[in-house]
């Protein structure tokens, strides 16, 4: 075994509250015991869905756990699970648990390097793949990894009967557990009991902004106290419609998809591609939705863009109603009381609001949630007006995600509410926030020195920054570690400031930069589709998002969002120079994670020139661009960079 | 607005091919539906009897018209001809015994077997020569049925139809008559919708788009296009039988003159080639349009609006019923059911502009 076998008794005196029979697997044998023919899980296949009832699913998890002992992975093992959520893969995470072994997901656009990495890190000997490509990088890993002895397939074109050694097929391997299962009867039996409580059920992975990623293991009491917390404060119901787009790296994705999912009897709906995400959800109109700040803002700008060119009478009756609904959730949101609107919220709701929701597929959220980072006033405002309850909550990798949330009734744009029944929280004598309950996990995959930072005392230290509002609810501030002065010794937080710039539609992604030095600077990454409507609309003319970016147009557009930013902060606080970057931040550059968090270090490193030119008061610089072609090449481009103040320039 | 495509998914590819997938659909056409089947219980006789009633079966005859010269791409300037047959077979026969149920059929039939004779030469020629080739059937067929007395009685008689019961039901009230054309209305619609989604509907649309091509693909011409003029022929036999019994009830040979083939031709045309909704419309303007621009005219003239000689009014609702064709065809010229698809897009991407937003 490769993890540290587990002592029963240490586990129940560190987890009194689990049931030892208490885990996933029995969940999914429950549910496909009590409603068999209920549809658990639906995947759209060219243009139509593919519907797979617990029974089907309960199945299909028994085969491939048979198929998969027999070809000999052991319990403890960890195998990696890379690819696009389909049934499949999801159904193989499950047949892993049951037998005592460990998914390990990862996001399907990681470089074949990144992998090669982490299965080093791992040992990890086994890798279930979705389709061809991810296929080919197994191979390539293989080449660094030899100790990868099996890959599985889920898709079998460009694949079947045309296998490379030490790859087998996912119905292959369910077609030999099916036999199996039918020559001893009580395997079946034997595989949903041999999982305990305290088995690690998936190991996630922090998202590596600073160094190596670090591996998360999460146990089957984690994921389903978690749930159950968060169910117990009505955050989920039971049966909900649920749509599984989020990579299967991310942590949510697994409480969501697969916990919940199975502890609550969710429909979970898998899209056809990340391409038709939109589409089909509209298809499907969850009951329960989430995604990013980031993702909902996206889903206003094309509202809005949609909006700017529609025909007039119906942009005329947007513009009337629209407003009105923000203004009244407004007042809402600073504590005025709520008025019902009478009249012009009926007509705006069969006229506007309602029609929108619908198109969005948000026509049956009920429960519609976001988190990650701060949420755009703008954003948040515009999709409460729409008649969505949207909230926030805050949680990590760490917590199982399901840590604190707001309640219906306490909506904020601020705080991020109050902790989960089950969840203790405090802030300590640094600010930082603490957790501790049966969610919160109990240390890093190898890794005792960080376990030992992390976990004090069963209290988790979460890093973040925050202070507990009067009524009991929590502000996240920022990073602990991201709290810095400039040279006049004002200290400031920089993603704080990121996130405020990236409220304007304008503005994709900012770099802000001011660790010592005189003034505070930004790299912007303008919005190409905003800011190329923008563009049509006001007659600039562009070929690309570089000639776009460096538009004087453009940057007095983007001076005049930065200087409103800057009137809303503290004294003394304001970004004084930009440059408008000639490329968006780019996972594949290394200078965003896959979940698209900053990496200051690389920004720094590789902007130096940029930063110091910004300091210096330099009107433009000739910099020598770095960029890596998909073949994994590196060249060089030499780009002129225009750099601008914000206020002489607006 | 009332579009609403959320929750719409299906789970195989049968359920996918559904008629009416949208619900906002679904409940218009049963609300259409209902309005038509309850009419006689809101609508007064006389307008039922001389607006409703017509524009039904005129409409199931301009659908049986656009099968042809809508999917399949066949020109037919002798359709009244069609009808005729089917009209004068229906009444000899009930007259011979036969049970009404199974005349209709008949009818159909005979009008059919004829039809397909002379759409026989479709399989030689293309466009107007096709037009020549069934106004010659438009011809020979009036003049058979005036100078046969056994046919029509004679050239100035007028053959009444018998008392007959459809199933169990008399046609003979206004409200059984018209409930027995509506029933046929539907039933051709719900025919013709269908055939859209056949082979043999594809295969006719194959063969309208170019008789060739289609043969290279596998398509028979000569089968297809003879298929669809017997199929066409037959609706429109059936449809002449069932104008005569609840409409007509005494049938002359002038009531399926050349004129009316023009204006089953223009009711295709203005509804819009190949369309359902179309030929309804279509059926409806034709019809009553004229009706409605001389009675609007006409009261208008009586307030002393309109300060025109007698003789200049009585032609005024025809010119202005001529511009509004002209108006209609150049403001869109796939028809009425072109500006019906119009504003329904207009409300299915509501708030947006297009669907892609």
């Amino acid at each position: 075994m490769q993890h540290d076998p587990i002592d029963l008794a240490a586990a129940e005196a560190l987890h009194p509250n689990w049931k030892r029979d208490d885990h996933l697997l029995t969940r999914l044998a429950a549910n496909a015991a009590q409603h068999p023919a209920e549809i658990a899980m639906r995947e759209r296949d060219r243009g139509i869905w593919q519907e797979y009832s617990w029974s089907d699913y309960l199945t299909a998890v028994l085969e491939f756990a048979a198929g998969l002992e027999a070809r000999g992975v052991k319990p403890g093992d960890i195998v990696l699970v890379i690819g696009d959520n389909r049934p499949n893969l999801y159904f193989a995470m499950l047949a892993l648990a049951a037998l005592r072994a460990i998914p390990s997901p990862a996001y399907p656009d990681a470089p074949t390097e990144e992998l090669a990495a982490q299965m080093a890190r791992e040992n990890i000997r086994c890798a279930i793949a979705e389709d061809q490509e991810q296929v080919d990088k197994m191979m390539e890993a293989r080449e660094r990894h030899p100790d990868l002895r099996l890959v599985i397939y889920d898709d079998p074109r460009g694949l079947k009967g045309r296998e490379p050694e030490g790859v087998a097929g996912f119905d292959d391997l369910r077609a030999e557990g099916a036999a199996r299962l039918k020559a001893e009867p009580a395997l079946a039996k034997d595989l949903i009991a041999r999982p305990s409580v305290h088995d690690v059920a998936v190991l996630m992975h922090s998202s590596g902004t600073t160094g190596a990623p670090k591996g998360i293991p999460l146990k089957h009491g984690h994921v389903l106290s978690g749930v159950r917390n968060a169910a117990a404060a009505g955050y989920f119901q039971q049966g909900e419609v649920h749509m599984a787009y989020l990579p299967i790296g991310w942590v949510g994705d697994f409480i969501f998809s697969i916990g919940a999912a199975l502890d609550l009897r969710f429909s979970v709906n898998i899209p056809e591609s990340q391409e038709t995400v939109m589409h089909d959800l509209r298809e499907i109109a969850p009951t329960l939705y989430f995604c990013s700040p980031r993702a909902w803002s996206a889903m206003l700008t094309r509202v809005q863009v949609g909006m700017a060119e529609t025909t007039g009478l119906k942009r005329k009756l947007y513009d009337y109603f629209m407003p009105r609904a923000m203004a009244a959730e407004r007042a809402k949101l600073d504590g005025k009381p709520a008025t019902s609107g009478g009249l012009s919220r009926w007509l705006g709701e069969v006229l506007v609001y309602g029609p929108l929701r619908d198109r969005l597929g948000l026509a049956r959220v009920e429960r519609a949630y976001t988190a990650g980072e701060a949420i755009g006033e703008d954003v948040f405002l515009w999709f409460r007006a729409l008649g969505l309850n949207l909230r926030q909550f805050y949680g990590q990798t760490e917590n199982c995600a399901l840590a604190v949330a707001q309640k219906p009734e306490d909506i904020s744009l601020t705080t991020v509410g109050r902790p989960f029944p089950g969840v203790e929280m405090k802030i300590d004598e640094h600010g930082e926030i603490l957790l501790k309950g049966d969610n919160i996990f109990d240390g890093y995959f190898q890794n005792a020195k960080s376990t030992a930072e992390t976990l004090v005392d069963g209290w988790l230290h979460t890093g973040d920054a925050g202070q507990i509002e009067p009524d009991g609810q929590l502000v996240v501030l920022g990073r602990v570690s991201e709290v810095v002065e400039k040279a006049d010794g004002q200290r400031f937080i920089a993603t704080y400031l990121e996130n405020r710039l990236k409220f304007s539609p304008y503005i994709k992604d900012a770099a802000v930069i001011g660790k010592g030095r005189q003034i505070l600077t930004a790299i912007i990454c303008i919005d190409f589709q905003a800011v190329g409507q923008w563009a049509q609309e006001h007659g600039v003319p562009y070929t690309s998002y570089a000639e776009l970016s460096q538009s004087p147009r453009i940057y007095d557009l983007i001076a005049g969002q930065i200087a409103e930013v800057n009137a809303h902060l503290p004294h003394g606080l304001s970004i004084d120079r930009f440059v408008n970057l000639h490329k968006e931040f780019d996972p594949d550059d290394g200078e965003v994670t896959r979940t698209r968090k900053l990496k200051r270090n690389v920004i720094d490193e590789r902007y130096g020139p940029i930063i110091e030119a910004l300091n210096a008061g330099a009107r433009e610089i000739d910099f020598k661009a770095q960029i890596t072609y998909e073949n994994g090449q590196t060249g060089s481009l030499d780009r002129v960079l225009r750099l601008s103040d914000v206020k002489g320039a607006a | 607005m009332f579009y609403r495509l959320s929750g719409v998914y299906q789970t195989n590819y049968a359920a996918d091919r559904k008629l009416w997938k949208i619900p906002a659909d679904r409940w218009q056409v049963i609300a259409v539906l209902v309005l038509a089947l309850m009419a006689p219980l809101y609508v007064s006789p006389l307008y039922l009897g001389s607006y409703v009633l017509p524009w039904v079966i005129w409409s199931a005859a301009a659908l049986s018209l656009t099968l042809l010269m809508g999917m399949a791409g066949q020109l037919h300037f002798g359709f009244a001809a069609v009808m005729a047959i089917g009209a004068y077979s229906s009444i000899h026969l009930v007259r011979a015994g036969i049970p009404f149920e199974i005349a209709l059929i008949l009818s159909g039939v005979v009008s059919a077997v004829i039809g397909t004779l002379f759409g026989g030469a479709a399989l030689r020629v293309k466009g107007l020569y096709l037009v020549m080739a069934t106004l010659a059937m438009q011809y020979l067929v009036d003049w058979v049925v005036v100078n046969v007395p056994w046919i029509s009685g004679g050239a100035h008689a007028t053959l009444r139809t018998p008392a007959v019961n459809f199933l169990v039901m008399p046609i003979d009230s206004l409200a059984a008559r018209y409930w027995l054309a509506l029933g046929w209305a539907v039933l051709i619609t719900l025919f013709f919708l269908n055939v859209k989604r056949t082979s043999f509907g594809r295969a006719l649309v194959a063969i309208r788009d170019k008789d060739f091509a289609a043969a290279v693909i596998g398509v028979d011409p000569f089968r297809t296009k003879l298929a669809a003029f017997f199929t066409s022929s037959f609706l429109g036999g059936v449809t002449g039988a069932i104008l005569a019994f609840c409409y007509y009830r005494a049938v002359t040979p002038e009531q399926f003159g050349f004129n009316v083939s023009i204006q089953l031709v223009a009711m295709v045309l203005v509804g819009g080639l190949g369309s359902v909704i179309g030929s309804y419309l279509g059926a409806g303007f034709v019809l009553l349009a004229p009706i409605f621009l001389t009675n609007a005219i006409s009261s208008l003239a009586a307030a002393g609006w309109v300060p025109v000689s007698q003789n200049f009014l009585s032609h005024l609702p025809l010119i202005i019923y001529g511009a509004m064709i002209i108006g209609f065809l150049l403001f869109e010229p796939l028809g009425l059911a072109k500006i019906y698809d119009n504003i329904r897009k207009y409300f299915l991407v509501w708030p947006f502009r297009h669907a892609k937003s």
